[in-house]
């Protein structure tokens, strides 16, 4: 690794860890070297890399691929392709295992091997993807039954009309005129639609047990995995636990059937959604079969208990049809990310502090004395907490004089304030660290143990065979002792439960990430 | 006299002719009789009677002669005479502490004790005494001991500057700013007491949203609205307890229950009572919009050391203590 890696923000050092973790060193030295560099060509990556090009190119297609990397003609000289990272993209590697878990929670298992093909590969056409799945499910299943891929087709049309996944921009028809090849954007309503295809090609293919699909009708058309919507959808389960801890499971479920509601009345990413009527959602609530009794028998209850809730879960904004009702993205947010705040400041700094910060958010601007009257906390503390807030960030002081006279002393009032966006900012720059840091540490575990675990797994491995085999417990115990030391075994166990705690950290880490970057985008959002 | 606070005190005399004493009236009352009745009026209104007052009182009687007898009792200094603020009419009002009740008292005390007196149970501080009444330092110690030791004023040390004394008449009882309220016993902040309280209320409250939660079969609305408790009742409740000495007062626990509102644990809303005497402040427990932010779960969310680690240098993630300490 290259011994500047301190220069990169956390954000960046996150990217490189996952490319590097899931790609390999080769990919991840040109994917930092992007992330570094921004606008590089080829022979510029190869210099800033020292590698040959050939790996070079090959990293390069393989980062295009799985759509991190793009590349456009350069400005100066039109013959000469320029690379750039998208970060985020790059980032996203770190919820395939959250993507694969809501596939599976919303569809089902054929759904989750789908997209998991799709993530393997990067993109392919939708005969490659139905193939290769249902070549991995023969695997899973018997070998005398052939899975019918028309059922996996039939999937695949369900993930792309609900944009799970998305086509690939085409590549312009001239393209092998020019030196660089420009890739043309689909129209909007191109993007989900997929073309009609035979099955029996397909599963002529598997009865055949083949491995290689060939030639198809569709390989112009590829698709890849659509990264904005799996966002949409782990934010969304966001807000229905928010709906759930607020009030109940059964309000978390009108929360979700109403957030369907918004997406089909408004797709498009805004701030706002557009009305819904109540009794449209009366109408979702009716059809959801195997819904809480609960929720259909008192469903006006639900819905004011939700409107009237503080968090802004759902705001009323007309009266026509028994009620229109949307969702302003920024202010849900905005109440989930001062959430976030609070229970970072309750942990850092206690719970005196945590009233200090609450009043002066909830205030606006406040004074000292003030401040310590109202939340009830002794002069010395409430100046210790506050202080300390402001050296790390969490407040701001608005210095406001009164008077403008030169000469003598003028009065001046030092006013304490919440600068809500620049805090969300620390504390995410803080969750980026963590994340960086978990990852990290478990990359380092696992290798710098390489062999130990190699060899526990192998142990387990064997002896796990030989239990199949009636061998006595006591033969099994001496086994597993002589290959290897107390000691070594509980290293092992400690290792592996760090890693989980690290892999659960990481999740956990990403949801914040995910709530703080939503309160930023629908905050500076028009 | 707090009531008073708006009015321009400004007192000045009018400038009438005085009759003579010994004039009858139309009604045959005596001006005594009429200076008695004017006193009961005094009496029934503490905040002050205006000139519509005594007319209607008594009507009958000529304005001359109420003037004679208001001049008087301000010259017994047993009554003053105030300007209100906005419609500039005079009103009259009953001096609570006639200073001069006070046997023996020579012209300074007596100025003194006119300006601590003014200064309400505000109290006035020392060096403000010596700018107004304009006496040296040693003759003002000299009189306010004087008068500490008739047990005519009191000396009260303000919560907000320990070393700053303020006067003000014996029998006053503090201002909140000067004491602090009832959460200070001797200018101190009784912060035990505030953070009991705080769990208290915390505790019935969350007692109250258990209950109300068993009556999820009759809809969330029901559930919501049980779970409230109003100030009133906390406050009676905590007052059977017998916690504090002091006699609890509704404000005095809203305070408390605010401090819940500003911890996140709580909400607060108004709600109507039946007795149409306006707004009682309802509070219930309110859960965070999403569990405990992820990042504080681990060792990096709390870690005090968090700005100064990094690839290389003493503090790494690889070898960081923090992870290996760490137990879910």
């Amino acid at each position: 690794m290259s011994s500047y890696t301190y220069t990169l923000s956390p954000f960046s050092q996150v990217c490189r860890l996952l490319m590097n973790n899931y790609f390999g060193e080769i990919v991840g030295q040109v994917g930092e070297n992007l992330l570094r560099r921004g606008n590089r060509s080829l022979f510029d990556i190869k210099t800033g890399t020292g590698m040959s090009l050939w790996d070079v190119k090959r990293a390069l297609a393989v980062l295009i691929h799985h759509n991190i990397v793009t590349f456009q003609a350069s400005d100066r000289n039109p013959n000469i392709a320029e690379y750039s990272l998208i970060p985020h993209n790059a980032y996203c590697i770190l919820r395939y295992p959250k993507y694969l878990y809501t596939i599976k929670r919303i569809y089902g298992s054929s759904e989750e091997v789908l997209i998991e093909i799709l993530l393997n590969i990067g993109q392919a056409s939708a005969s490659d993807v139905i193939f290769q799945s249902a070549n991995r499910l023969n695997e899973a299943i018997d070998d005398v039954k052939v899975l019918n891929p028309s059922a996996l087709y039939q999937s695949f049309q369900k993930l792309a009309a609900d944009n799970f996944i998305i086509r690939c921009s085409k590549i312009e028809k001239n393209a092998f005129v020019e030196n660089v090849p420009k890739l043309l954007e689909l129209k909007e309503e191109e993007k989900f639609i997929v073309p009609q295809l035979e099955m029996e090609p397909i599963a002529k293919l598997l009865r055949e047990k083949a491995t290689q699909l060939g030639e198809h009708s569709d390989s112009e058309v590829i698709w890849r995995v659509n990264h904005q919507r799996f966002d949409v959808e782990l934010r969304n389960v966001i807000l229905v636990n928010a709906a759930a801890r607020r009030v109940d499971a059964a309000a978390g479920e009108l929360y979700h059937l109403i957030l369907k509601l918004w997406r089909e009345a408004c797709p498009v990413e805004a701030r706002t959604s557009n009305g819904v009527s109540h009794s449209l959602i009366k109408d979702a609530v009716r059809k959801n079969d195997g819904g809480s009794p609960l929720l259909m028998e008192h469903f006006d209850q639900y819905l004011r208990v939700l409107y009237e809730d503080s968090t802004c879960l759902i705001s009323r904004t007309g009266d026509s049809g028994g009620g229109q009702f949307a969702v302003n993205y920024a202010d849900v947010f905005e109440n989930l990310a001062c959430a976030i705040l609070d229970s970072v400041v309750l942990e850092r700094f206690g719970s005196k502090a945590l009233r200090i910060f609450r009043l002066t958010r909830m205030q606006k601007f406040i004074d000292q004395d003030q401040m310590q009257n109202l939340a009830m906390i002794p002069a010395k503390d409430a100046k210790m907490f506050s202080y300390k807030l402001m050296e790390e960030n969490y407040l701001q002081i608005k210095e406001l004089k009164k008077g403008t006279s030169n000469v003598g002393p003028v009065k001046s009032f030092n006013l304490f304030y919440v600068d809500l966006p620049q805090v969300v900012r620390t504390v995410l720059e803080m969750s980026y660290k963590s994340l960086f840091n978990a990852i990290a540490r478990q990359t380092h575990d696992l290798t710098a143990n390489k062999l130990l675990l190699e060899k526990h797994a192998w142990m387990e491995n064997m002896l796990e065979r030989l239990r199949g085999e009636d061998t006595p417990d006591d033969l099994l115990a001496d086994l597993s002792e002589s290959t290897m030391t107390a000691a070594d075994k509980s290293l092992v166990a400690k290792i592996h439960k760090l890693s989980d705690n690290l892999t659960l950290g990481q999740s956990q880490a990403d949801e914040t990430i995910l709530i703080l970057e939503s309160y930023l985008k629908f905050h500076f959002m028009a | 006299m707090a009531g008073l606070a708006a009015v321009n005190i400004k007192k000045e005399k009018i400038d009438e002719p005085r009759p003579s004493v010994s004039t009858v009236n139309d009604d045959g009352r005596s001006e005594a009789e009429i200076e008695a009745r004017m006193l009961e009026l005094l009496h029934q209104f503490p905040k002050g009677i205006s000139n519509q007052i005594l007319d209607t009182d008594m009507p009958t009687v000529d304005k001359q002669i109420k003037v004679t007898i208001l001049n008087k009792l301000m010259s017994k200094e047993k009554v003053s005479m105030f300007k209100a603020a906005g419609t500039q009419e005079l009103f009259w009002c009953l001096k609570s502490h006639p200073t001069s009740r006070i046997k023996g008292a020579d012209n300074e005390e007596r100025v003194v004790l006119g300006l601590i007196e003014e200064a309400g149970n505000k109290g006035i501080w020392t060096k403000d005494i010596r700018i107004k009444s304009s006496l040296s330092q040693a003759t003002l110690n000299k009189v306010l001991k004087a008068l500490e030791g008739k047990k005519v004023i009191k000396s009260v040390s303000s919560v907000s500057a320990a070393k700053k004394k303020v006067y003000m008449l014996f029998n006053l009882q503090p201002d909140r700013s000067i004491t602090g309220g009832s959460w200070y016993s001797d200018n101190e902040f009784e912060s035990e007491l505030v953070d009991l309280l705080n769990h208290q209320c915390y505790r019935m409250l969350l007692q109250k949203a258990e209950v109300a939660k068993q009556k999820q079969n009759d809809g969330p609305f029901t559930v919501r609205n049980s779970s409230f408790l109003s100030s009133k009742e906390i406050c009676q409740v905590i007052s059977d307890l017998k916690i504090v000495k002091f006699n609890l007062t509704v404000e005095d626990i809203e305070t408390i229950l605010d401090t819940l509102v500003f911890e996140g644990k709580v909400e607060k809303s108004t709600t109507s009572d039946g007795n149409c005497d306006g707004q009682v402040k309802t509070y219930r427990t309110v859960e965070k919009p999403v569990s405990s932010a992820s990042i504080v779960r681990m060792p990096c969310g709390v870690c005090p050391v968090m700005k100064k680690c990094g690839n290389v240098g003493a503090i790494q993630p690889k070898d960081c203590n923090y992870y290996g300490e760490w137990d879910d």
